[in-house]
């Protein structure tokens, strides 16, 4: 009997519907789940004569409520959302580890307090106080770099650990995601749908977007591929492993597992982070800290290394240990010269003698600048590589050696006349570079005593002063040669012009060491190392106060060199953008608060996008408690209804029996 | 439809996330009273925070730097008034001695007063401000001027300094020198030409001498109707004669000692032996001078009193140059302080301003926050408030 065929449909569809809605309470609160709701349909009508009768209620289905373009944009936002976290939490770390505008100040007091105490120095170049201050303020600023570069380098290989980490959970959700593909499949296929096995590998799958980045393809039977940077991870029901490493540049990039072909274009999610921190962001920030360093290393070390400190010249000096001879392989040694001075300590006689570095195929190693010094080379002075290719300079007993640029104390003359005068020297040359400075005889006569005799002064720029050397000039007074710094002193003797242009000639030195060699091989040099990691105060400064380099004078005792070093604060260097350290520095770090607060700025907007779109998620398939009490009250009411339909029914039909 | 559990859930949970975080930021700026804690917080004023700070070191460190050099300039004044009043004193004892009323016995007693104020001179030169002496130039860790003694007594006073200012940066690109060069300044470098003071009929050639000071000029006799010049009392002697032979115009005869140093005599119309003195102005310095007059006092030379009131004349002349001279570097090294004293205080207000731009640029208004962090903790309740109603009334609960 139809009947109670349709009762029983309606109490059926009124227990499914129970199931439905008791399913959805129960998921409430679980992550990932998609409400469900039940699909009637009228059931299958008679027709009795003329009339058409319905046949209860169908069951058809249940739908899951679901968004899929809304869930895709979600995936994509939260995979920007965790890149940006995780980046600005890194950043905000490595920002914290600066210290800048906290209490005890970071590398940019280091740095004030180092130009200070060189100023400081200038000031007292001979007092032992004030070279102690210089070197443990150095000691400071070294300390300082080594710590943020050991830090940075730390977090680089932190980054990289992590990133195998994040690579293994990838792994981990992509085969369960694909596990769950298989198992959503095979029910669909046999025995209709399979919606929670969906919420759960959705779930997967959103969580994988927070790793990285993801695009999902939907096929057949529920299946869905996922992809990742162009890499489909997950196809039908198969995986396919990733491995993160890095590339012949050393960059941080994923590949399939056992492939090697490492993509670094990772976007999205924490490894996608984790890439972009790797390979960009803290790569950038260590390269700006060891531009900086290795600039402070240079520029001091190349000024130093022609100086001399309170003890006075040498009688050895020993470099550091070099990987190579070879002069090629130190990117800082140009083709040039170096310029040794060697004294006799008992009658004060100084010479000089120019090395060429890197000129030819004889001077290219520094087993052959050696050997050019302990041959003709260099008088009285020797020297060696060992075996660990550190080069040492030895004076021998009775001389002592330099790499002052003070003027030899007499000039090359060319002097015609039998009784010429005698020309001393000294002074310190103001210019930068080096130079020779030519005096031509102008007028004949004698020192002191003709009128028209005049001594005209060119350098490699033209002339630059015209002296009088006759009526007026007292022989034996210094005449300070224009803005050169460079005083000359004629004794008494004659000079001409007519026969013979007599002249003579000063060699000046701005550099004795133009080559670089002195400070890529560790010769006098203040500092060692070539980065953040590794600058250092040479040890044999710290060990000796004295040997700080303040003079460059032939006395020895000024403060020439202390001053350019210390005004190196406000010098501004190619190497550095063409910026000083300390604006370099502040450039650097506020680079660094920049990124921070954009990724902040970034991070809330994403944030907010995020919280929008769940929201829009959670009105389409999240669980309204409400909703679900309400529709239960109303299946309720439709299994009473049924229920009193049937007693109806079954009371009518024993009616109809006890009539017959 | 809204209103599912998960979304109430997400929004309260939200909104109370983002209350934390900005109440944190304000607690934080409150605990600092900054505004700026970290580069982050305003990238730009960071720079410029930070570029002020080191602005403000640097001009604290030249300030130290300047203070020391206007100390050791003071005390070089000091040192320059004492050196002043020496000369004075020694002017004075002179002129008493020109008047006439002192003996040999009293002439030595004051010759030995001018050996006390040599001394005392020397001593002056040489002092040391903080381990460093003053009037060296750049070497200030040897003792500028060296004495050489015969019978404990100063017979020369040589300068061993350096002849090179010690410059040291005061203030950005400004450079001073605190340590003077003793040599100029206790020295006349404006040679004239030489005065002789004799009887020999010996006068100045045309060529530039470079003898300074006083030099004695002995005229003596050849043999041969010449004449024989010294200027080192004989260690050296110049034919005139002989010079002439060779060229030498007798008008402009070079006199040399060992020293290279040159004289250059009118021997023209030398007619007599004898000792000429030889007073070369602007060439002047304290020590020899000194040393001049203490030895005119004794006469070891045994002029006539003629000559050695001549000389003494002289003398007073050349004590007047060398005061003029201490008095115009008392008046540089005073104009180098007030510069000195006029450039801290400028870089005194730069600091300041540093100091004072930066404060402002990081100081938190602590009555804002206190507002702000209020307004923020009633939000805060307010949210748990709404989230507490929201998530525990339903419909459930009007069920039968």
């Amino acid at each position: 009997m139809d009947s109670f065929g349709i009762g029983i449909s309606g109490l059926n569809a009124a227990q499914k519907a129970f199931d439905i809605i008791g399913n959805n309470i129960a998921n409430a609160a679980t992550d990932g789940y998609h409400r469900q709701r039940l699909n009637l349909t009228p059931a299958y009508s008679s027709q009795i004569g003329p009339v058409i009768l319905g046949g209860g209620v169908d069951v058809a289905g249940i739908t899951r409520i679901i968004d899929s373009f809304l869930q895709k944009e979600i995936f994509l936002q939260q995979s920007s959302l965790e890149q940006v976290s995780q980046e600005l939490a890194m950043l905000r770390t490595v920002e914290n580890s600066f210290g800048e505008l906290s209490a005890g100040g970071g590398l940019s007091t280091a740095l004030d307090d180092f130009f200070n105490a060189l100023q400081d120095l200038s000031a007292h170049p001979t007092e032992t106080i004030w070279q102690n201050q210089a070197i443990t303020s150095a000691q400071i600023l070294a300390a300082k770099f080594q710590t943020l570069g050991q830090f940075l380098t730390t977090l680089e290989s932190q980054i990289s650990l992590e990133a195998e980490n994040v690579i293994n959970q990838v792994n981990a959700l992509i085969g369960k995601i694909a596990e769950l593909n298989y198992n959503i499949k095979r029910q669909e296929i046999s025995s209709g749908q399979a919606y929670n096995l969906r919420d759960q590998r959705d779930q997967r799958i959103s969580e994988l977007s927070k790793l990285i980045n993801v695009e999902t393809q939907s096929r057949e039977y529920g299946v869905v591929d996922v992809s990742t940077s162009g890499i489909p991870v997950v196809i039908n029901t198969s995986a396919l492993e990733l491995e993160v490493g890095l590339n012949e540049n050393l960059m941080l990039g994923i590949t399939v597992a056992n492939e090697f072909n490492y993509n670094t274009d990772i976007q999205g999610g924490r490894l996608g982070a984790l890439v972009s921190l790797k390979n960009d962001l803290i790569a950038g920030i260590q390269n700006d800290l060891d531009n900086l360093a290795n600039a402070m290393i240079q520029q001091i070390n190349q000024y130093h290394v022609q100086g001399v400190g309170s003890e006075g010249s040498f009688t050895s000096l020993t470099g550091w240990v070099n990987e190579s001879v070879d002069l090629s392989d130190f990117s800082t040694v140009a083709a040039g010269y170096t310029y040794i001075r060697v004294t006799n300590t008992s009658t004060g006689a100084v010479t000089r003698t120019q090395i060429d570095v890197n000129q030819d195929a004889a001077s290219d190693t520094l087993t052959e600048i050696a050997g050019f010094i302990n041959g003709a080379g260099v008088a009285n002075v020797t020297a060696s590589v060992n075996s660990s290719n550190q080069l040492t300079i030895s004076a021998d007993t009775g001389y002592k050696f330099d790499f002052l640029p003070a003027v030899l104390p007499t000039a090359t003359t060319d002097f015609a006349e039998a009784l010429p005068p005698t020309v001393t020297v000294s002074g310190i040359y103001t210019g930068t570079s080096n130079d020779t400075l030519t005096f031509t005889v102008s007028g004949d006569g004698s020192v002191g005593n003709d009128d028209s005799l005049q001594l005209i002064v060119t350098d490699s720029t033209g002339m630059i002063a015209t002296v009088n050397i006759g009526s007026g000039y007292a022989v034996g007074d210094e005449i300070t040669i224009g803005n050169t710094g460079i005083k000359i002193a004629l004794s008494i003797g004659d000079l001409n012009q007519t026969i013979e242009d007599d002249k003579f000639t000063v060699q000046v030195f701005g550099n004795t060491d133009t080559s670089g060699l002195l400070s890529a091989v560790g010769i006098n040099t203040f500092f060692s190392g070539s980065n953040a990691q590794n600058i250092a105060v040479c040890a044999d400064i710290t060990a000796n106060p004295k040997r700080v380099a303040t003079a460059l004078g032939e006395d020895m005792t000024d403060n020439n060199n202390a001053l350019r070093i210390a005004a190196l604060r406000d010098q501004a260097v190619t190497a550095l953008d063409s910026l000083t350290p300390g604006e370099y520095y502040r450039r650097l770090i506020t680079d660094i608060g920049q990124q921070v607060s954009v990724k902040q700025s970034h991070q809330k907007n994403v944030e907010v996008m995020v919280q929008n779109l769940a929201s829009q998620q959670s009105e389409i398939s999240g669980v309204n408690i409400n909703d679900e009490a309400a529709r239960m009250l109303i299946f309720e009411q439709m299994f009473k209804a049924m229920a009193k339909y049937l007693s109806t029914l079954q009371s009518s039909l024993s009616t109809i029996m006890e009539i017959i | 439809m809204s209103g599912s559990l998960n979304n109430i859930y997400n929004n309260v949970s939200y909104a109370l996330y983002l209350h934390s975080v900005e109440m944190a930021r304000l607690q934080e700026q409150a605990t600092t009273g900054s505004r700026i804690n970290r580069p982050s917080d305003d990238p730009s004023c960071s720079y410029r925070v930070i570029t002020l700070n080191s602005q403000e070191k640097s001009l604290e460190n030249y300030i130290n730097n300047l203070s020391e050099a206007t100390d050791t300039l003071e005390l070089s004044s000091t040192v320059i008034q004492d050196i002043q009043s020496a000369i004075v004193e020694t002017k004075v004892l002179l002129t008493q001695v020109m008047g006439g009323i002192y003996n040999e016995e009293n002439r030595e007693r004051l010759a030995e007063r001018i050996n006390d104020t040599l001394e005392q001179v020397v001593s002056l030169a040489n002092t040391k401000n903080m381990g460093q002496y003053l009037f060296g130039g750049n070497n200030t860790t040897s003792a500028p001027y060296l004495t050489e003694r015969t019978n404990g007594e100063i017979t020369s006073v040589t300068y061993q300094g350096s002849l090179e200012n010690r410059e040291i940066e005061v203030a950005p690109g400004i450079k001073s020198s605190a340590f003077q060069v003793g040599y100029d300044i206790f020295g006349s470098d404006d040679r004239s030409d030489p005065v002789f003071l004799g009887d020999t009929g010996a006068a100045a050639g045309s060529g530039t001498s470079s003898v300074k000071g006083d030099t004695w000029l002995t005229v003596t006799d050849d043999g041969g109707g010449s004449y024989d010049l010294s200027i080192d009392d004989g260690a050296t002697n110049v034919n005139v004669a002989a010079e002439v032979l060779a060229g030498a115009d007798i008008a402009n005869i070079a006199v040399t000692n060992a020293s290279g140093e040159v004289l250059y005599v009118d021997a023209t119309n030398i007619s007599s032996t004898g000792v000429d003195m030889v007073s070369v102005p602007g060439t002047y310095n304290i020590f020899d001078t000194l040393i001049s007059v203490k030895d005119l006092l004794r006469n070891e030379r045994e002029l006539s009193d003629a000559q050695l009131r001549e000389l003494q004349d002289n003398s007073l002349t050349v004590l007047d140059e060398i005061n003029e001279l201490i008095v115009q570097t008392e008046v540089t090294v005073g104009s180098k302080i007030g510069f000195l004293d006029n450039l801290k205080e400028s870089l005194e207000k730069l600091k300041y301003d540093a100091e004072d731009e930066a404060t402002l640029l990081q100081e938190a208004d602590i009555a804002q926050i206190a507002i702000d962090l209020s307004r923020r903790e009633v939000l805060y309740q307010m949210s748990l408030s709404i989230a507490g109603k929201l998530m525990s009334l339903s419909l459930l609960d009007f069920l039968g």
